[in-house]
């Protein structure tokens, strides 16, 4: 009990930072409002201090004992605090930029029935809390909660994201394909229990290895298996539950789109491998999985790609973008342990930063007191803010995977563990589909720095905070100097160390010792 | 250490450039102009970097033995084996010192040509220096891949923001064709680690240790393969006939320096490639496709040829040309024995010089006339005497005067194809012949036709300038609606700023930047023995796997006539490797002999 | 097969109840019986009246509050069988006042958001 406890440390820390920050936001103190941000960051920097105090010195041990992929929990967790402190950095400002404007002229009293400003963090945090909790989720009800908890709050996020009718439509196609996707995959997990007998992880792993010594894995347990794959793989925006993205994207703030490209993405892709972690990659996933992945993969890539090809909306460019990089991630999740769920783990966090930057410079510009949304805005942004694009530029070469930038090193070894699991043809699309999402990721380097300011391009400015332009800079310092300590990001995840056995106490308790 | 210095200099310098405060005077051409100014940071850095590689060369103890030296590096991505290790051979060290030569003679002759944003182009300038550097000093195949990778972006904004009409397209294009490529020749080096790791347990992307296992470790279906991955890439560069489109554009498109970058150090990083891994590492497949791969070379030689002979843009004429020339190049080293590599490896040094020499006065005839339309330029060697004499030299260098040069590179490649099959004593498998060597000879014919004409048009004949009215006069009114570039206005305000205060004939800076290439043009040209000495181990060694190769292949299948030839041959050699080298060396100084004759 | 037996008795159950009653029973209408709640007030206006917001913020935060009750009575019947000075019943104690605790909270947001106010 006591040493669950400590293993959720983090998510209790942000839990508090939720409820605190849910009730600061209704101050009538405008100062206190205004720090919102700042607490929710500070939040985040505990808790990430909170995951490495729970995953160092003999904790470690514990920690490993009671969770299904022990270097995925710690790494995961890290990374997503340190990213969420980021992409709080873009909210500053967004959230009831109108109503506190009023406000603060004095049109309007401040009304708490009115704000959103609280809630929104609240939800930032919730959703947080549910990413961290399905990096250790050790049963199907577990993963099945987290999963909830990290969606259910960006349905609200999207909403509140901006006061405009699309926001609303895009949280509404959001909650609607969002409660479809998770009703598929739980249908997928219930077809899993039907199979194994088990909900829990360990369990499930021994009734698979009985069944592959016996008369292989039944055909219930194959559906269960890709529908729960397939419904999963909404939350990475995944073919064939990838419709969503573009329209939630263009939606959402640019902020929220940030952090929609990061955290329900790596909620997914987590819960993948935990997933497949119970079926095990050992003898090869069974064939429909493996087919139901190679597919989904490939699709993702290229229609990702050929998608954002065709995009004039540099938010939709970059939403389908997102969907490319689902497909290059699916890669490390066919590849398994070893490289495989390294590169997935790497590549989330290097998916996490440049992501995080491109948004961050969108959201660092407005036109007219609008988000930006044409390629043109950016045109000659180089006069203007030479800082936010270099800072695109990196952030876009690094999202295209050039050397020697972070993107780069995460597709590598992606790339490797492709190759080393065997699937050489994946890697060979994979390679022809970033050569492909060339042609609209040098529009992000070139229409900035290259481009001529334009009429339009010469209404564009900046946004009165200037956390969002600290933020990209900030990303684009990150894309650069990561790689260097990149082999300290990958941690080695040996085959053995994938599933572990069932958590108890005593062995819990033996660990410490 | 020395190797790293090499690689960090230039990076330092761009750091000065970018952050150091010399940056903020970049506004007016006056104050840029200063001793200060980014262009005087950026030629101290080149000039100091290539004295570091002469005493890099000085220290270098492989120029005669064939071995790798200048060991540096560090550790990087420790789980899978990725370095930062770097080393040089006779080969890359002199690909390095060609860069090294190429670079502060680019920076000198861009002071009049770019005069705005200058921060950005001498930084660039100096990491595409770091970055083609790092491609040949890089003993680690993701090492070399980055730099090989990172040359891109520099270029693209060198073309992209200094670049003539087109640029952007040129630019896009360049980027986009090299960077397909290179991504499937990354694939295909990933599956030769990947290969080394499973068979032999551990992840490593030394080149040598892969090389060596590639070597034996592959089987020929997968060579095939990685060779056509591998060449996917190398083959842009180069670039190789079907895939050669971006060149022409990239070139004339491209501000005076980045062509002469480009034709003198990228596109040999192509040809590099080829040579370090793609000859080594897939022997089998090299063999079994050299007569493809030559046919497109010649292919590429015959075509870039006729089309250089109806141009009548001179910039794009020489573009061409080195379609045409680096045909050559491939060609000599699928001839796969030691005089076609010698050949093709000196025709890399000897195509960077001559070639980059043509586009320095071709970018300093532009900044005088603002054209570069044969038609409406001619006899320009009453009006720049200076100019038309290095004009003259260098089109007899690139077309292979005897005594220059281009001849002896030239000779060596057709000599090696001619001799692949048929001089069975060496043992090289080479499966090319006659033929071949018969039909790239007639590259040369046209070299030396369309060069001449268009030397003929631009320096002799009726003097006719454009605008008509005499000399000088660049930015005059009279011509300004008609040659082509009004439609960048702004631009042309850009790049060619101060063109007007030039005087008609060159300066003693662009004499300065003209001699040391000529002087090499003539040293090499007289004294080939000075490299050809100094590459045959370092060739040897990589041929050696193509020798054994083929020499199991016969046995394996004895019926191939070809093949059978050569390897015959080797059998009585085999196992010990210094009578073919004696054989290699005598056959080399007969050419040598027949070339001082 | 026999989960087919099963499934057509229970299709043919439900069948013939229905069809059953409609023709046995004595089928008896008027004005009482037509009418939305047979035996409780009866309805006025139309059921598609627009009512204030507050009414529904306030009927979902009692909702709340309502539900937490229902946790609190098994912790109460259990709680009451320990030893109230033992460990265990102080962690129990400690369990149901970590979740008051938040209940609170949740109270303290309902009130400063404004949920209370009725002007």
């Amino acid at each position: 009990m006591a040493d669950r406890l400590l293993l959720l440390l983090p998510e209790l820390v942000l839990f508090a930072g939720a409820v605190l920050v849910a009730v600061a936001g209704l101050s009538p103190r405008r100062e206190i409002r205004r720090a919102l941000p700042g607490i929710t960051a500070g939040f985040l920097l505990v808790a990430m201090a909170a995951v490495a105090f729970v995953h160092s010195g003999e904790r470690a041990a514990v920690a490993a004992v009671l969770t299904p992929m022990p270097a995925l929990t710690g790494w995961v967790r890290l990374a997503t605090c340190g990213i969420a402190a980021l992409l709080s950095l873009l909210t500053v400002g967004t959230i009831d930029r109108r109503l506190e404007a009023d406000v603060q002229a004095g049109r309007l009293d401040f009304n708490p029935l009115m704000a959103g400003r609280g809630e929104f963090h609240a939800f930032f945090l919730l959703s947080i809390i549910g990413l961290l909790l399905c990096t250790s989720a050790t049963d199907l009800i577990w993963l099945f909660v987290a999963l909830e908890l990290t969606s259910l709050p960006t349905y609200v996020m999207v909403a509140m994201s901006r006061p405009s009718r699309r926001a609303q439509e895009a949280a509404m196609k959001y909650f609607f394909l969002g409660a479809l996707s998770a009703a598929i995959f739980l249908y997928g997990f219930a077809l899993l229990y039907g199979a194994t007998g088990t909900l829990i992880f360990s369990e499930m792993s021994a009734a698979f290895a009985a069944q592959r010594a016996g008369d292989g894995i039944p055909l219930v347990a194959n559906v269960g298996l890709v529908l729960a794959i397939v419904g999963i793989g909404y939350k990475i925006a995944a073919v064939p539950m990838h419709f969503y993205a573009a329209d939630v994207y263009e939606g959402a703030a640019a902020p929220v789109t940030a952090f929609l490209g990061y955290v329900p993405k790596a909620a997914g892709a987590v819960a993948m491998l935990i997933v497949l972690g119970a079926v095990g990659w050992e003898g090869g996933l069974p064939e429909p999985v493996l087919t139901t992945l190679w597919m989904s993969a490939v699709l993702t890539m290229t229609l990702g790609n050929i998608g954002a090809l065709l995009q004039k909306s540099v938010k939709r460019m970059l939403a389908y973008s997102s969907i490319a990089h689902s497909g290059y991630l699916l890669i490390g999740i066919i590849a398994g342990p070893g490289l495989g769920i390294t590169a997935v783990i790497l590549y989330l966090v290097a998916y996490g930063v440049m992501n995080t930057g491109a948004f961050a410079v969108l959201a660092s510009l407005e036109r007219r007191g609008r988000e930006i949304e044409d390629v043109e805005d950016l045109a000659g942004l180089r006069h203007r803010h030479p800082a936010l694009a270099v800072a695109l530029a990196l952030c876009a070469g690094s999202l295209l995977g050039f050397p020697p930038l972070l993107g780069f090193v995460g597709k590598l070894y992606l790339f490797i563990a492709g190759v080393e699991a065997g699937q050489v043809l994946l890697v060979v699309i994979g390679a022809i589909n970033s050569a492909i999402s060339a042609w609209y990721y040098l529009i992000l380097v070139g229409v900035p720095i290259l481009g001529a300011p334009t009429a339009r391009s010469e209404t564009v400015d900046a946004v009165p905070s200037r956390w969002p332009r600290v933020a990209a800079v900030l990303a684009a310092v990150l894309v650069v100097l990561l790689p260097i300590v990149a082999a300290r990001l990958a941690p080695r995840i040996d085959a053995g160390t994938a599933v572990r056995a069932a958590p108890d106490p005593a062995s819990a308790a033996a660990a410490r010792r | 250490m020395i190797a790293s210095l090499l690689l960090l200099l230039p990076l330092l310098g761009a750091a000065l450039i970018a952050f150091g405060p010399a940056g903020r005077r970049d506004v007016a051409g006056a104050r840029a102009g200063s001793r200060t100014g980014p262009r005087w940071i950026a030629a101290v850095c080149t000039l100091v970097t290539a004295a570091v590689g002469v005493v890099a060369a000085m220290q270098f103890e492989g120029w005669r033995d064939g071995s790798f030296g200048l060991h540096a590096g560090v550790d990087w991505l420790a789980d899978l084996g990725i370095t930062l290790n770097m080393h040089v051979d006779a080969v890359s060290l002199l690909l390095i010192l060609l860069t090294l030569l190429l670079m502060p003679l680019c920076i000198f002759a861009s002071f009049s040509a770019i005069t705005a944003r200058q921060r950005e182009y001498y930084g660039w300038l100096l990491v595409l220096q770091a970055a083609m550097t790092g491609v040949f000093l890089a003993r680690d195949l993701v090492f070399f891949y980055i730099c090989f990778e990172f040359t891109l972006v520099p270029m693209y904004f060198l073309i992209a923001i200094y670049g003539g009409e087109n640029r952007a397209r040129a630019a896009l294009k360049f980027f986009i064709y090299t960077f397909t490529g290179s991504m499937l020749t990354l694939a295909g080096l990933l599956w030769v680690a990947w290969a080394h790791a499973d068979r032999l347990g551990t992840w490593t992307f030394d080149i040598p240790t892969l090389t060596a296992f590639a070597q034996s470790g592959l089987s020929s279906g997968e060579q095939a393969w990685i060779l056509l991955a591998l060449m996917a890439g190398f083959a842009v560069k180069v670039p190789l006939f079907p895939v050669h489109t971006w060149l022409p554009l990239a070139h004339t498109e491209a501000p005076t320096a980045g062509s002469v970058i480009l034709a003198g150090v990228l596109l040999k990083l192509g040809t590099y490639g080829l040579y370090r891994f793609v000859l080594p590492m897939v022997p089998d497949a090299v063999v079994a496709y050299a007569p493809f791969i030559a046919v497109l070379a010649i292919v590429g030689i015959v075509y870039g040829a006729l089309i250089c002979w109806v141009q009548d843009d001179v910039k794009k004429l020489v573009a061409y040309s080195s379609v045409s020339h680096l045909g050559f190049c491939v060609l000599g080293l699928f001839a796969l024995n030691p005089i076609g590599v010698q050949g093709s490896v000196l025709y890399m040094i000897n195509h960077g010089l001559s070639t980059g020499a043509l586009f320095l006065l071709i970018g300093m005839m532009y900044e005088r006339h603002h054209t570069r339309d044969m038609n409406r330029i001619g006899g320009l060697a009453r009006v720049m005497p200076v100019w038309s004499l290095f004009m003259v030299f260098f089109v007899l260098s690139s077309v292979g005067l005897p005594g220059l040069n281009g001849f002896v590179s030239e000779f060596y490649c057709l000599l090696g194809a001619f001799t692949a099959s048929v001089d069975a004593q060496t043992g090289y498998p080479g499966r090319l012949g006659p033929w071949y060597a018969a039909f790239a000879g007639t590259g040369m014919i046209l070299a030396a036709m369309y060069l001449l004409i268009m030397t003929g048009k631009v320096v002799f004949g009726p003097t006719h300038l454009p605008g008509g009215h005499g000399h000088g006069g660049g930015h005059g009114g009279g011509h300004g609606g008609g040659h082509g570039h009004a439609g960048h206005a702004g631009h042309a305000a850009d790049a060619h700023g101060d063109g007007a205060a030039l005087p008609p004939d060159l300066t003693r800076r662009e004499i300065g930047v003209l001699i040391p290439i000529a002087l090499l043009c003539i040293v090499l040209g007289v004294r080939p023995g000075l490299l050809t000495d100094a590459l045959a181990r370092p060739i040897e060694q990589a041929l050696a796997a193509s020798a054994a190769a083929s020499a199991a292949a016969t046995v394996a299948r004895p019926q191939d006539a070809d093949t059978g030839g050569g390897a015959s041959g080797h059998a009585e050699g085999t196992g010990d490797d210094l009578p073919r080298a004696d054989a290699a060396d005598a056959t080399g100084d007969v050419v040598r002999e027949r070339v001082r004759g | 097969m026999p989960i087919l037996i099963l499934i057509v008795m229970a299709i043919g159950f439900a069948v013939v109840n229905t069809v059953a009653t409609h023709l046995l029973g004595p089928g008896r209408g008027g004005q009482a019986k037509e009418s939305t709640y047979e035996s409780g007030m009866n309805p006025f206006g139309s059921a598609r009246r627009r009512f204030n917001v507050r009414f529904y913020i306030l009927a979902m935060t009692f909702l709340v509050f309502d539900v937490e009750i229902i946790f609190l009575y098994p912790w109460a019947v259990t709680y009451t069988k320990m030893d109230p000075g033992s460990a265990e019943a102080m962690l129990y104690l400690g369990r149901i006042l970590f979740f008051i605790g938040t209940s609170v909270i949740a109270y303290i947001y309902a009130w400063r958001k404004g949920v209370f106010r009725w002007d």
